[in-house]
């Protein structure tokens, strides 16, 4: 599903170029739920963000689902992003002037789904991740967890390919982050390969594979 | 593209900060309401002037004569200069044939009587050709004719106030005809009524033939006046005819050639030609102001459109991982700016309407009437205000693409 050879990728600050990614090489089979992990600055996001297609690398290749990612263009790459991949953030990013029912039904908005088709695909979802009743609350109105598993719902409804998890328990609590991890998990099932981008090792723990990275590089993957 | 979201997005953005919305739409709606209300007022001055001048066909000269200021070949200054038959007749010999003439010679004042009713008015002895050069809207009868000139009658073709305040109410113009009044106590039949649309002078007055008036109330063979019509002449024909017969005319009466008041010709040509200049220049200017004033306004749009932008930072690099292409980023900030400009344009346009018809009924003036907003200023506002709505988003929306979805996300 995900094929990564020799990544690089470096930031320009100033004069000075921070190296980020100094070769990243891995392979992410369809169905798996991978976590990666590592500590603050060792290139875990920017490797998230390059995967999502949120970023662009200098060096090296990145086949996602048998096609090449190498040096696309804004516009292709939002339009990978919304045929393949479905993101999951910290901070959950909900648009907040809108109800949980047309958050999750946004990213079918830009595939020009008709809106009555999105609304249903939109509350179908919802129920899957148990917020039915919630529909037409604000983000605002919602527990962490509940505006997390909106979330996800949000990033199921254009049927991904992957799912990219970045630090998506980081802001809830213990009780809270294994309910959402029990959803990711039970989506994964389903067949959805999963990338959860975590520092905490219960979580990560829950995973398949962990892929932990120290300044720009794969230390080691566990089974 | 235009369904329900795109709508709540836009009064979302709209509605987010309704004061800093209300005054950007404000400023909008000012601009447009002061180009309406000065277009309008500018309309209003051009009717009511064209109203006041315009029944007087422009395509006229006068030949008229006063005082001569300046001693010249051996006369005093601030002698009476007059115009004589045969001065007349040696004037339009010398010139090429004319579409139109008419002598006239007035008598203000005059009172006519018809029974026991009676009134002071303006009276106005003149040739046939009067009809066409003053542009005489006979309603009744007819007017002079060139028999009634040859044979002297002591005929009258009055005005409709002249009809209105002499003859029973309810007189139609056509009951008037073939009636008898006294002029300056000499009876006249009247031949003919006539009324000038905008015109409360003009009304007031009663033609007769010019030679029956320079017999009986001029005592002299004075002619007042001389108006030549000059048809299709273009305006430089006309100036060069202006200039070559007061030269004519100055040496003939004996006048210094720099005297501007012994003897002048009034070319109206002249006096039409300025007023379209003035009134092309006061649209310019309205319009020119009218611009700025929106450009004021398409600023603040621009500026409203820019802090959105910046404060939806993140909202629209979640858009963008979750698919948004720029293009539909750039159509939603446009659509936001156009909608904000076209109801606070609309607004303005209302209230510059509606204040122009609520003040026409009382702002009637000899030099103004009928202010108004005609529909294509309207539309042409609207078309403007279409166009700088776009334009002020431009900025703020590229500024948008520009957002890569990974910055957006990592400011937090």
């Amino acid at each position: 599903m995900i094929e990564l050879n020799s990544i690089r990728k470096a930031y320009q600050t100033g004069s000075q170029s921070l190296i980020v990614l100094k070769g990243i090489d891995c392979t992410i089979e369809e169905g798996e739920l991978v976590a990666i992990m590592g500590s603050s600055g060792s290139g875990k996001s920017t490797l998230l963000n390059v995967l999502g297609l949120l970023d662009d690398f200098d060096e090296g290749s990145y086949v996602l689902n048998g096609q090449n990612m190498d040096g696309l263009s804004e516009k292709a790459a939002a339009r990978y992003r919304s045929d393949f991949l479905g993101f999951v953030f910290q901070s959950f990013n909900l648009i907040s002037y809108k109800t949980a029912l047309e958050n999750v039904a946004l990213p079918l908005y830009y595939q020009s789904v008709p809106r009555k088709e999105r609304q249903a695909r939109a509350m179908a979802f919802l129920t899957k991740v148990g917020l039915a009743d919630w529909a037409e609350h604000l983000p605002n109105q919602m527990s962490g967890g509940q505006k997390q598993r909106v979330a996800i719902a949000r990033a199921l409804i254009a049927n991904p390919s992957v799912i990219l998890a970045d630090e998506p328990t980081g802001a809830l609590d213990s009780v809270t982050s294994d309910e959402v991890m029990a959803l990711l998990k039970e989506i994964n099932s389903e067949g959805i390969t999963i990338v959860v981008v975590t520092h905490e090792n219960e979580i990560a723990n829950q995973c398949d594979r962990i892929i932990r990275l120290k300044d720009g590089r794969i230390e080691g993957a566990n089974a | 593209m235009m369904d329900r979201d795109t709508w709540l997005e836009i009064f979302h953005t709209v509605l987010s900060n309704p004061l800093r919305t209300g005054l950007t739409g404000l400023s909008i709606a000012l601009g447009i309401f002061i180009l309406v209300v000065m277009q309008g007022l500018g309309a209003g001055l051009e009717t009511g002037v064209k109203q006041t001048f315009g029944d007087d066909a422009a395509n006229l000269m006068e030949v008229e004569t006063g005082n001569a200021q300046l001693a010249f070949r051996g006369r005093k200054p601030n002698r009476r200069i007059e115009l004589h038959n045969a001065d007349e007749q040696a004037m339009r010999s010398q010139m090429d044939s004319v579409p139109a003439w008419s002598r006239l010679v007035y008598r203000w004042g005059s009172t006519v009587r018809y029974g026991n009713e009676q009134g002071s008015y303006g009276l106005r002895g003149v040739d046939p050709d009067q009809r066409e050069i003053g542009q005489v809207n006979v309603t009744a009868g007819r007017f002079v004719s060139d028999r009634d000139i040859a044979q002297r009658r002591k005929v009258a073709v009055i005005g409709g106030q002249v009809l209105a305040d002499l003859f029973p109410r309810g007189t139609k113009p056509e009951q008037a005809v073939g009636s008898l009044v006294q002029v300056r106590g000499i009876q006249f039949a009247v031949v003919g009524t006539f009324n000038q649309s905008g015109s409360r002078w003009e009304n007031r007055s009663v033609y007769v033939p010019f030679s029956t008036a320079q017999q009986l109330f001029s005592n002299s063979d004075v002619v007042s006046r001389v108006a030549i019509g000059t048809g299709e002449a273009s305006i430089d024909d006309t100036r060069e005819t202006t200039t070559s017969l007061t030269g004519w005319l100055k040496d003939r009466l004996v006048v210094h050639p720099d005297d501007a008041e012994g003897v002048w010709v009034d070319n109206r040509n002249e006096q039409a030609e300025m007023y379209r200049q003035i009134f092309g220049g006061i649209r310019l200017f309205v319009w020119f102001v009218g611009m700025m004033t929106l450009l004021a306004g398409a600023m603040g749009v621009a500026n409203i459109m820019t802090i959105v932008v910046r404060e939806r930072n993140k909202e629209i690099g979640v858009r963008k991982a979750l698919g948004a292409t720029s293009g539909s980023i750039v159509a939603q900030i446009v659509q936001e700016a156009v909608f904000l400009m076209l109801i606070s344009g609309c607004i303005g346009l209302l209230a510059g309407t509606w204040l122009l018809q609520g003040i026409a009924p009382f702002v009637e003036h000899e030099f103004f009437s009928n202010p108004r907003v005609d529909f294509r200023s309207a539309l042409l506002a609207l078309g403007v205000l279409i166009f700088v709505g776009v334009i002020s988003a431009i900025g703020p929306a590229l500024r948008a693409v520009s957002i890569r979805p990974v910055e957006a996300l990592r400011d937090e």
